[in-house]
């Protein structure tokens, strides 16, 4: 609730948007046969803050008026979601369509709280594999997100050209690079590994690239990702305080050129763009060893539909979240804000109109949920991981070590 | 010219150094909110180039939340003395073995974090309807006010004779109209201070307002900083400029009333 | 919950003979009234808080809880889950560090401030006022201000300390465990001082001067003064400080929680973070009321211990 810096990242990794004609006449949303009598929806999102706030609005506007209803809006800051849908729950006056980061999908779902999309008319045929993992609980889809995001490698191209360095494909590269872009008064690489979820997150391209597990995190893969996180530090390619900066710290420092490459994601890019002098590229994750596939997780926000008694209004629900899921829709909410569809199809269409987001489009096909492997008991690994981090980098344990200090062994 | 006034000069220099350490971080706050956009790593001592951007983002943006803040913390001086008051004059006039009972009560008040009676008024307000509005916030913000305005006005109307109400009473004045008659206009000084503490205590929550509020419409200034903190980092001197805002009544409030503010009201209150 | 009962008692102790029985009872329901508003408002504000934080505190209350509406009994579990838990004896080691080195610290600065302020100066008054500052800025402000000053790499006090040759490197204030819980007790001396040194230049303020005329003539000038006039005097005052200090000291949330979040590596932890942690992280309540009943317990033994000591003072 109080900690700042879960709320950077859940607004930081939640940034999409919408353009209200994208979402015009043919948007998908088949209206149901059944909910004639439901003149207006409740929403609940997190999308608080103007630019998304006003993009969103008319992207949940023109559905609403496809559906021929009309809708009440709620938004609050994004670290208060999940204590106002508490709040809600236990006064049993939770919206009829209401929006869950990903990851607490599932969570959610196994209180009982959300209606299975199936019996309604809703599929997760064509999405990105990870994401119906992620909107999925005990074999049933809870929610459907229209667009997503991933975390990948972001380097200055002025920096890295004038220190000849070529953008790195493996951790070796990556530490050698780090090191020669490294400076008096600049890092030559900058990442999140604060004690949040947020920290937990930035790791995983490496925990997973390397092909660790989450249901083995005192294995060896695990402990080599751990330490290259380590070596950077320790070799003071990057700075000690990456153990208290969050995503957005992190792109602060490179555009204040003071990191030289760092991990985000696509949501930075239109503060990056607003600082024309800071020249910038993607690539994928760098990988341990070659013929490794880079593997992160998969970012953005569902869209559910809290059981409700009155049949008609559930269905309403899921026809508006089926209009939010349309392709147009997606497309639309992808290009807005630098995110990317949720549906493969659309994947190579859209990297060919914004090519900036090239490398994500790589990134996002390969990319997993954090809640794929272990459901609602992600959140304890998670919190396994951000506190070994935090135990290696600050020397109080070694990459080894620290897992199983972590998790309490 | 003497010797003693040379000294005093000398006094008063290093009172202005010691000031100037403690308040370093004020001052950083200022600064910060003077610096052009972007971020405060690069920021000197100095706002050398001073944009005033960041103020008004800040108010366009936070104004209402200021005007927010401003109406539950007048609210909340309102509540807290016109509760507080008579219960301090009972137990500095009334003789009873109670009294230190009270007192106790009081003392344990303190000891119970904010976050237990934010959790308990949160289920307590929804079941009222009290959630997300001014009044509740302004009740739940008593829950400081009270039990310190209790403790300054009791020590001063500890000091007043009883004679004083006696003689009031002999003239037929009932108990209630001898107190807002002869002991309020009396206590004016201590009222204020009291008051002007209960202000500053509701000014500057943020524990309540984050967690009885939960929607847009009812949002204090700590929370709008809050916010910003959140998603804003781009944008630092907007953040620092709200924070220099929410800063100007303390100051305000601390020089304007600082004849009031007399150290014994304050330093008697804990006895 | 003691302060409910205050009223009839009062009713019956309240002076005045008894054959005026008839306006007595009058009287004495007029001053029930007075306290009764008051008394109502602590019940409200803090006892019923209080009773829902125990009952909580046995309960098996999570993230279900609330969509369904069950909370099973689970007896003293929650204690013990929290007493096992491998951060309560780091947290509870950081609590007393953070509280005693705080308490330490805002005492000895506020006294030597107190004295100094106590001279009286041109602008003594409007500095004296100004001090209180630090202690009236909302938290958040304080702690987002603070945070920035204290970055490792690029933050002004680094800066500085570097700029003057006083260290060779930079100082990880937040970033090393074995510094931040140090950063984070420097912060909260900042925000403690000023209620430390208004207090104290009260008591000393309402010590007479014909004391240190008296002392004068027997020769007590400088420390012999401060020790054999200002201290025996000021430690009423003292030890009232001392103790609210450590009432409030050990609640201490958002001050940690705004600059480390209880890290790195948990170093920062104490009751009052991990308390909010299990709540509100781990979403479970049963085990944050626990570690607040805990935190509550603590602090009303050491009242207890206080006023005892206190009582025992008065009576030699």
């Amino acid at each position: 609730m109080i900690s700042k810096r879960i709320a950077a990242g859940l607004a930081g990794a939640t940034a999409l948007s919408l353009v209200l004609a994208a979402c015009g006449d043919n948007g998908g949303g088949s209206s149901s046969s059944s909910g004639t009598t439901v003149s207006s929806l409740s929403v609940l999102d997190y999308y608080n803050n103007d630019p998304d706030k006003s993009l969103v609005q008319k992207g949940l506007d023109s559905c609403a008026s496809q559906l021929g209803i009309t809708i009440k809006r709620e938004t609050v800051p994004g670290d208060t979601l999940i204590q106002k849908v508490l709040q809600q729950a236990s006064s049993k006056t939770l919206p009829d369509v209401l929006m869950l980061d990903n990851p607490d999908v599932q969570q959610i779902a196994a209180t009982g709280a959300l209606a299975p999309l199936n019996d309604m008319g809703l599929n997760g045929d064509g999405v990105i594999k990870g994401m119906v993992d992620a909107t999925s609980y005990d074999g049933k889809l809870y929610g459907l997100a229209p667009v997503t995001n991933t975390i990948a490698l972001f380097y200055n191209k002025d920096m890295l050209a004038e220190a000849g360095v070529q953008p790195p494909k493996t951790w070796d590269e990556l530490k050698a690079a780090a090191k020669k872009l490294t400076k008096p008064g600049r890092y030559g690489m900058a990442f999140n590994a604060n004690a949040t979820y947020e920290g937990s997150w930035q790791f995983l391209p490496a925990m997973w690239t390397n092909g660790g597990d989450e249901t083995d995190l005192t294995s060896p893969q695990v402990a080599e990702a751990l330490q290259l996180w380590v070596d950077l530090v320790k070799s003071g390619s990057a700075s000690k305080s990456v153990i208290n900066w969050t995503q957005g710290d992190v792109n602060d420092q490179f555009i204040a050129g003071k990191a030289a490459m760092m991990v985000n994601g696509p949501w930075q890019i239109p503060s990056l763009n607003k600082n024309p002098k800071v020249k910038w590229d993607v690539v994928q994750f760098p990988v341990n060893k070659v013929g490794q596939t880079p593997v992160a997780p998969l970012g953005g926000e569902a869209w559910t539909v809290p059981l409700n008694k009155d049949q008609a209004k559930q269905q309403k629900a899921a026809d508006f979240v089926k209009c939010l899921n349309s392709d147009e829709n997606e497309l639309a909410w992808a290009k807005a804000r630098f995110t990317l569809p949720t549906k493969t199809a659309l994947l190579d269409q859209y990297v060919t109109e914004v090519p900036s987001m090239k490398a994500f489009g790589e990134q996002v096909v390969n990319a997993r949920a954090r809640t794929g492997k272990l459901g609602d008991k992600w959140p304890e690994a998670a919190k396994v991981i951000y506190q070994a981090i935090q135990l290696a980098l600050t020397g109080k344990a070694s990459a080894q070590d620290a897992f199983k200090q972590a998790s309490g062994g | 010219m003497t010797d003693s006034t040379i000294r005093r000069a000398v006094y008063t220099v290093i009172g202005v150094l010691i000031l100037a350490v403690m308040l370093f971080p004020v001052y950083w706050m200022v600064n910060a909110s003077l610096q052009p956009s972007g971020n405060t790593l690069t920021a000197g001592f100095l706002p050398l180039h001073p944009t005033f951007a960041g103020y008004k983002r800040a108010l366009s943006e936070q104004g209402d939340n200021l005007v927010t803040s401003m109406i539950i913390a007048a609210g909340t001086v309102v509540l807290s003395l016109a509760i507080a008051t008579p219960c301090a004059y009972a137990l500095s006039q009334f003789r009873s073995r109670w009294v230190s009972v009270g007192l106790l009560a009081i003392l344990i008040s303190q000891m119970i974090p904010g976050i237990v009676i934010a959790n308990a008024l949160y289920t307590a307000y929804e079941r009222i309807g009290l959630l997300n509005s001014i009044p509740g916030l302004i009740v739940a913000n008593c829950s400081s006010g009270i039990p310190f305005a209790i403790l300054i006005l009791r020590s001063f109307m500890l000091s007043l004779p009883p004679s004083l109400v006696e003689a009031a009473r002999v003239d037929g004045a009932g108990l209630f109209r001898a107190f807002v008659a002869i002991v309020l206009p009396i206590s004016k000084n201590s009222l204020i201070t009291a008051g002007l503490f209960s202000f500053l205590f509701s000014w500057s929550d943020f524990l309540f307002a984050l967690t009885l509020t939960t929607k847009g419409g009812v949002r204090p200034v700590t929370l709008g900083i809050y916010q910003y903190l959140g998603t804003q980092v781009q944008n630092w001197n907007a953040v620092m400029a709200t924070a220099v805002l929410s800063a100007i009544p303390a100051i305000v409030l601390l020089v304007a009333a600082q004849k009031y503010i007399a150290a014994g009201a304050i330093g008697g209150a804990v006895k | 919950m003691a302060h409910a009962t205050l009223t009839p008692t009062s009713e019956v102790k309240a002076p005045g003979p008894a054959r005026r029985s008839r306006r007595h009872r009058g009287e004495s329901l007029t001053k029930v009234l007075f306290v009764l508003p008051a008394a109502l408002a602590m019940l409200a504000l803090f006892g019923y808080p209080v009773v829902k934080n125990l009952l909580m505190s046995l309960q098996d209350y999570g993230l279900r809880t609330f969509f369904t509406g069950q909370a099973p009994w689970v007896g003293l579990q929650n204690y013990t889950a929290v007493v096992k838990d491998k951060l309560f004896s780091d947290a509870m080691v950081n609590t007393a560090l953070f509280t005693i080195g705080s308490i330490v610290f805002q005492f000895a600065i506020g006294l030597g401030l107190a004295l100094f302020f106590h001279r009286r100066f041109p602008l003594s008054g409007v500095l004296r006022s100004l001090l209180l500052l630090p202690w009236l800025l909302p938290l958040i402000v304080s702690s987002a201000t603070w945070r920035s000053i204290l970055e490792q790499d690029s933050g002004i006090l680094n800066r500085t300390l570097m700029g003057l040759h006083l260290v060779d490197d930079p100082v990880p204030w937040l970033n090393s465990p074995s510094v931040a819980l140090i950063a984070v007790i420097g912060v909260n001396i900042w925000i403690g001082i000023p209620f430390n040194v208004t207090l104290l230049y009260s008591g000393l303020a309402e010590i007479p001067d014909e004391l240190y005329e008296a002392g004068q003539l027997d020769g007590a000038t400088g420390w012999r003064s401060f020790w054999y006039i200002t201290w025996p005097n000021l430690r009423a005052v003292a030890s009232v400080l001392l103790m609210l200090g450590v009432v409030y000291t050990i609640k201490v949330l958002d001050i940690i929680l705004g600059l480390t979040g209880g890290g790195p590596a948990n170093a920062t932890q104490t009751l009052a973070t991990q308390s909010y942690e299990k709540s509100f992280i781990d979403f479970k309540f049963g085990q944050g009321a626990a570690l607040s009943n805990i935190l509550i317990a603590i602090s009303f033994l050491f009242a207890i211990f206080y006023l005892r000591s206190t009582r025992r003072a008065i009576d030699e």
